[in-house]
């Protein structure tokens, strides 16, 4: 079955000590410490990586490069951001859009890893055709949806409103987070959780206190999928979001495209703005994807 | 099992599920927007929406002018709200779909057709009348109120004017010894000596996002005397005239002069094009100078040229205020646009628009005397300059179809590419046109 | 659907017909507890059903309607019927987008599959520094499409772009990205490519480290080798995880607007319009509402039947 863990990196232990969270080895199953080519693997990655983020490069160099209108001619100057902080609302874009997006990834887990469980461990026809139709509706493009979802929520009061916005996002990560956290939970054996039962547990509570609990890689998984899918949305956010007290960074951004011309100053230097808070959650984050895990080191698979 | 921690566990569950709920009333204390509909009495504000027709500058301009409107008696006050470019017409639709929409806007150059012919607009007719009387209709450069005149209505009134100029840099001209191009001749010429200093003659674009390939494209045709349209609006874009045009189009990609890249360029690779100096002369917007400040002094306006015929003729887009039916009360919708039209003088005062001035007031004033190029414009171009409807003279809502649509968008493209000969292109343009004004 | 009722089925389920082996004998600890468990599995799924129905059902039912009427956006219009759709159908722009969407995605879906799995089979090696690029080759996903994209613009649009330049001085000649209709549609693909490979590598990583680690032992005694290891080991189990992702990634491929439509527009002369680009121009480009989002839900169909027909698969390799 499958988890979704990030990979990380483990200390090599046999099998037989497996009294904790899992530790694996590598895949070459050696029993040296399998760092013979370690620095060939080194360069391979470090290239790669160093030519896939070239964009990256070029939107942090354009940041710091004099914008379309500015008179200045340096190479280097700061200016982009001192009149992105002084001059636009970006603190306010950027405190709504953590908002949101916090809000987002809450709502989502808490939704989503319910329906997860029901999904990994019931196995009826209607459980089946659930999941068959988490994909279906997933399949409509969102820009036809935007339009009979922004008469919906004007009519509910919630057009022009961050709660409304959440709403949407929470709703658009169903699919994913809810196969996500299924996918997760099936590699947590349910005899962990038959033993549970047995002692007199509830379904809900083995759901919280066996499968839940050792699933913080999987939570955190569509955690991240969530926070990035309502983070960087910006198709729905400006058509629902009109006033500039309830704007996104994404829709901020748009408030620099004039009808001829962009100024690309200031674009970047929110861009980078908007870089910032996802590459800290994944870098803080990181670490927990190696942790938990009951899954392959049980018997009985 | 840890039974005690179990309990609390599920206490913890879902306090979390609260804390998730609540969490956007805690971290964003403001969490509604100002545009969640009042009551409906007629005191109600206005809803103003607006464009980035600038710098951000602008828009603060526009909210400050908009928040000083005095209400008239039983009337509210009026609220500014800026609609970004990209998917606009997407936002205004769903509001207008919804009942959320604004009272009064600026938009799109063919959406107050489009909307009338939905039956959102509230029409103009009363306002101009009033106009007439108080002397502020004449203030109106000719001809311009009267195309916004549809069956039923002025469907908008006309803030600033959108033109396709066609600029030069005057120092690389120079630099390839060459005089400004006067006719089509000349630009031919002058497009020859410029690609010996490897600079491109005809700047345009065709890229996402971008129109201007499509309007040079109108333009070139509309230059000659010809057009899409019949006077009578038919669509008849297979003439003499045209294919004439394009032809001529088509020898300058062929020749190089056309710079083959142009086909993917966005505005800002153009813009960044004229600002390196990779390109001296081609159709842009009134505001070039700003979008490609790095030869800001070396761009002058290039006077119109004259066909192979000796016709005179340009393109421009006219951007108009339009009312709609969900308003607070009409007669506020139209105090505050007659006060905001007396009001506009201030972004032509501030530089902070690059469009031509529709009122005489403005462009007589002394802040659009400073700008030589701007004051060329209205001098050279305006008087001469005619809409998509070239050569008819009245603009239907199916005409925003064709402005943004595919036809017109992979006609120019087409063209550019030069593999296709222009009467073939041309008819397949005629039949996408036509399809869309279906 | 079941014609018991879904707690039945729930109840059965529950009891242990399932993932743990089909042959545990019933739990009998008192009829209480089954159908409690039912109910609290239908309150556990509550939540996520009524969003659905809320956030994805509605729009579906509603762009359904839309597709069968000639109105826009604000005003229904007059019911059409299938005319819409047998308008849409002999479109020769249909069939092409059809195409390019076919190119698209096959290349989006397997490409950035392949590219990941590389990546994470790498990473789950010891490299010195892995954990930091592990979060640095997140960045292609997490950048807004709208920077990117700008990004990448920038990089290869015109001639004195940094690209195009390398490959003048490689001596590739002159390059047109995005101005070429072939290039322009390999370039559209490298950058959907380049978008998508981090979520690919997170979905594999995560696959490959559920993987129980006996069954390496067990196939390194049989003295497979690596390939092989890889080929009959490792890649039949993580295999449910790689179709989810694959019916994943095919959604997001064929309904992916933005990465397109920012760097060519539909490219030069409809080279690289895929299908939700050709639906979105027709709609608001050319404001014919009606067979725009026909075009729409003909893709929404054609999802649909692959996404059945895949799932099936992962079904049936399940029970097996």
């Amino acid at each position: 079955m499958t988890t979704l863990e990030g990979g990380g990196r483990r200390p090599v232990v046999t099998p037989a000590e497996d009294a904790g969270p899992a530790e694996r080895p590598r895949l070459a199953a050696r029993r040296q410490p399998g760092t013979r080519g370690q620095w060939g693997r080194f360069a391979a990655i470090l290239v790669f990586t160093v030519i896939a983020l070239i964009p990256i490069y070029v939107t942090l160099f354009l940041s710091v490069r004099p914008g379309t209108f500015s008179s200045s001619t340096s190479i280097f100057t700061l200016e982009n951001f001192t009149t992105v902080f002084a001059d636009t609302g970006v603190l306010t874009w950027l405190s709504n859009s953590l908002g949101v997006t916090l809000a987002t990834v809450l709502i989502s887990v808490v939704v989503a890893a319910p329906a997860g469980y029901v999904l990994s461990r019931a196995r009826s026809r209607a459980v089946s055709g659930y999941s068959l139709l988490l994909f279906i509706v997933q399949s409509l493009p969102i820009i036809t949806a935007i339009v009979p979802l922004f008469v919906l929520f004007a009519k509910l009061g919630l057009a022009d409103n961050l709660i409304g916005i959440v709403i949407v996002y929470v709703g658009s990560t169903m699919s994913v987070a809810t196969w996500m956290m299924a996918a997760y939970f099936d590699s947590i054996p349910r005899a962990l959780e038959e033993a549970a039962w047995m002692d007199g547990c509830s379904v809900f509570g083995s759901f919280l206190r066996i499968v839940l609990r050792n699933s913080l890689p999987g939570v955190l998984s569509t955690a991240i999928f969530a926070f990035l899918l309502a983070w960087n949305d910006y198709l729905v956010a400006l058509v629902f979001l009109k006033s500039s007290n309830v704007f996104t960074l994404p829709v901020g951004l748009q408030s620099f495209f004039q009808q001829n011309a962009t100024d690309w100053g200031p674009v970047m230097a929110v861009s980078v703005v908007m870089l910032l808070p996802p590459a800290i959650v994944f870098a803080v984050l990181n670490r927990y994807f190696s942790v938990g895990g009951i899954g392959g080191s049980l018997a009985g698979r | 099992m840890n039974r005690p921690i179990g309990s609390i566990n599920r206490r913890a569950f879902l306090g979390l599920a609260a804390a998730a709920v609540s969490a956007p009333a805690l971290t964003a204390c403001d969490v509604s927007g100002s545009s969640s509909s009042a009551g409906g009495g007629s005191s109600d504000p206005i809803k103003f929406w607006d464009q980035p027709w600038g710098p951000t500058a602008y828009n603060d301009l526009g909210k400050k002018i908009t928040e000083a409107y005095p209400p008239a008696a039983g009337s509210g006050k009026a609220t500014y709200q800026v609609i970004p470019w990209n998917n606009f017409y997407q936002t205004y639709a769903s509001a207008i779909a919804s009942g959320t929409g604004p009272a009064v806007s600026t938009g799109g150059g063919f959406q107050p057709f489009q909307f009338a012919a939905q039956g959102a607009i509230a029409y103009a007719d009363q306002m101009l009348e009033s106009w007439k009387k108080d002397g502020f209709y004449d203030d109106f450069l000719p001809g311009l109120l009267e195309t916004n005149k549809t069956d039923n209505g002025y469907a908008g009134v006309p803030w600033q004017i959108d033109a396709r100029i066609l600029w030069a840099n005057e120092k690389l001209l120079e630099q390839a010894g060459v005089a400004a191009p006067t006719d089509f001749d000349s630009l031919l010429a002058a497009g020859r000596a410029l690609k010996k200093i490897g600079v491109f003659g005809f700047g345009i674009g065709t890229g996402a996002g971008n129109n201007l390939g499509s309007h040079a494209m109108v333009a070139m045709m509309i230059m000659n005397g010809g057009g899409l349209f019949d006077p009578d609006g038919k669509t008849n874009c297979v003439t003499d005239r045209n294919i004439e045009s394009m032809d001529f189009v088509r020898q300058l990609a062929r020749e190089g002069i056309i710079d083959p890249a142009s086909i993917s360029y966005t505005i800002d690779n153009l813009n960044a094009q004229w600002s390196s100096r990779k390109v001296a002369l081609g159709f842009q917007a009134a505001a070039l100078q700003s979008q490609a400040a790095a030869v800001k002094d070396e761009l002058v306006v290039n006077s119109p040229l004259a066909g192979p015929h000796g016709d005179k003729a340009a393109l421009h887009f006219v951007n108009s205020i339009m009312m709609y039916q969900k308003t607070p009360s009409q007669q506020a919708s139209e105090a505050f646009v007659t006060y905001y039209l007396k009001n506009i003088h201030q972004y032509w005062d501030a530089a902070l628009v690059g469009g031509v001035p529709v009122l005489k007031s403005i462009i007589a004033s002394e802040g659009f005397t400073k700008s030589p190029s701007q004051v060329k414009i209205v001098k050279e171009y305006t008087p001469i300059s005619t809409t998509y409807a070239a050569r008819g003279t009245k603009l239907t809502a199916g005409l925003a179809a064709v402005d943004g649509g595919q036809a017109l968008t992979q006609f120019a493209q087409t063209m550019l590419q030069g593999k296709t000969d222009a009467k073939a292109a041309l008819t397949t343009l005629q039949r996408g046109i036509e399809e869309a004004m279906k | 659907m079941s014609s018991a009722s879904p707690a039945t089925g729930i109840r059965r389920a529950l009891s242990g017909v399932g993932a743990a082996g089909p042959g545990r004998p019933p739990r009998q600890t008192g009829s209480k507890r089954p159908s409690r468990g039912a109910l609290t599995m239908l309150v556990l799924v509550a939540p996520s059903v009524i969003l659905l129905v809320l956030i994805n059902g509605y729009p579906l039912l509603y762009a359904a309607s839309q597709s069968l009427h000639k109105g826009s956006l604000i005003i229904t219009g007059d019911f059409v019927g299938v005319r819409n759709y047998t308008d849409v159908l002999t479109r020769p722009a249909f069939w092409n987008a059809a195409r390019f969407t076919l190119v698209f995605t096959l290349v989006g879906v397997f490409g950035s599959w392949l590219v990941g799995m590389g990546l994470a089979l790498l990473l789950r090696t010891r490299i010195p520094a892995g954990g930091i690029f592990k979060v640095l080759l997140m960045l292609p996903w997490v950048i807004p499409i709208v920077v990117s994209s700008t990004a990448w613009n920038w990089l290869v649009a015109t001639p004195d772009s940094p690209i195009p330049r390398l490959a003048r001085s490689l001596g590739f000649g002159e390059l047109l990205f995005l101005a070429d209709p072939t290039l322009a549609m390999i370039t559209v693909c490298v950058f959907k490519v380049w978008v998508s490979f981090p979520f690919m590598m997170l979905m594999t990583s995560a696959a490959l480290a559920s993987v129980d680690q006996n069954v390496y032992e067990a196939a390194d005694m049989d003295g497979a080798t690596r390939w092989q290891t890889f080929t009959r080991v490792t890649l039949p189990m993580i295999s449910r995880s790689t179709y989810i992702s694959w019916i994943l990634m095919t959604i997001f491929c064929v309904n992916d607007f933005p990465t397109i439509f920012l760097l060519t527009g539909g490219g030069p002369v409809d080279a690289t319009s895929s299908l939700v680009i050709l639906a979105y121009r027709t709609v608001f480009q050319d404001f014919q509402t009606g067979p725009g989002v026909a075009i729409a839900f003909i893709m929404t169909l054609a999802l649909v039947v692959i996404s059945t027909i895949l799932f099936r698969q992962i079904r049936k390799g399940e029970t097996a």
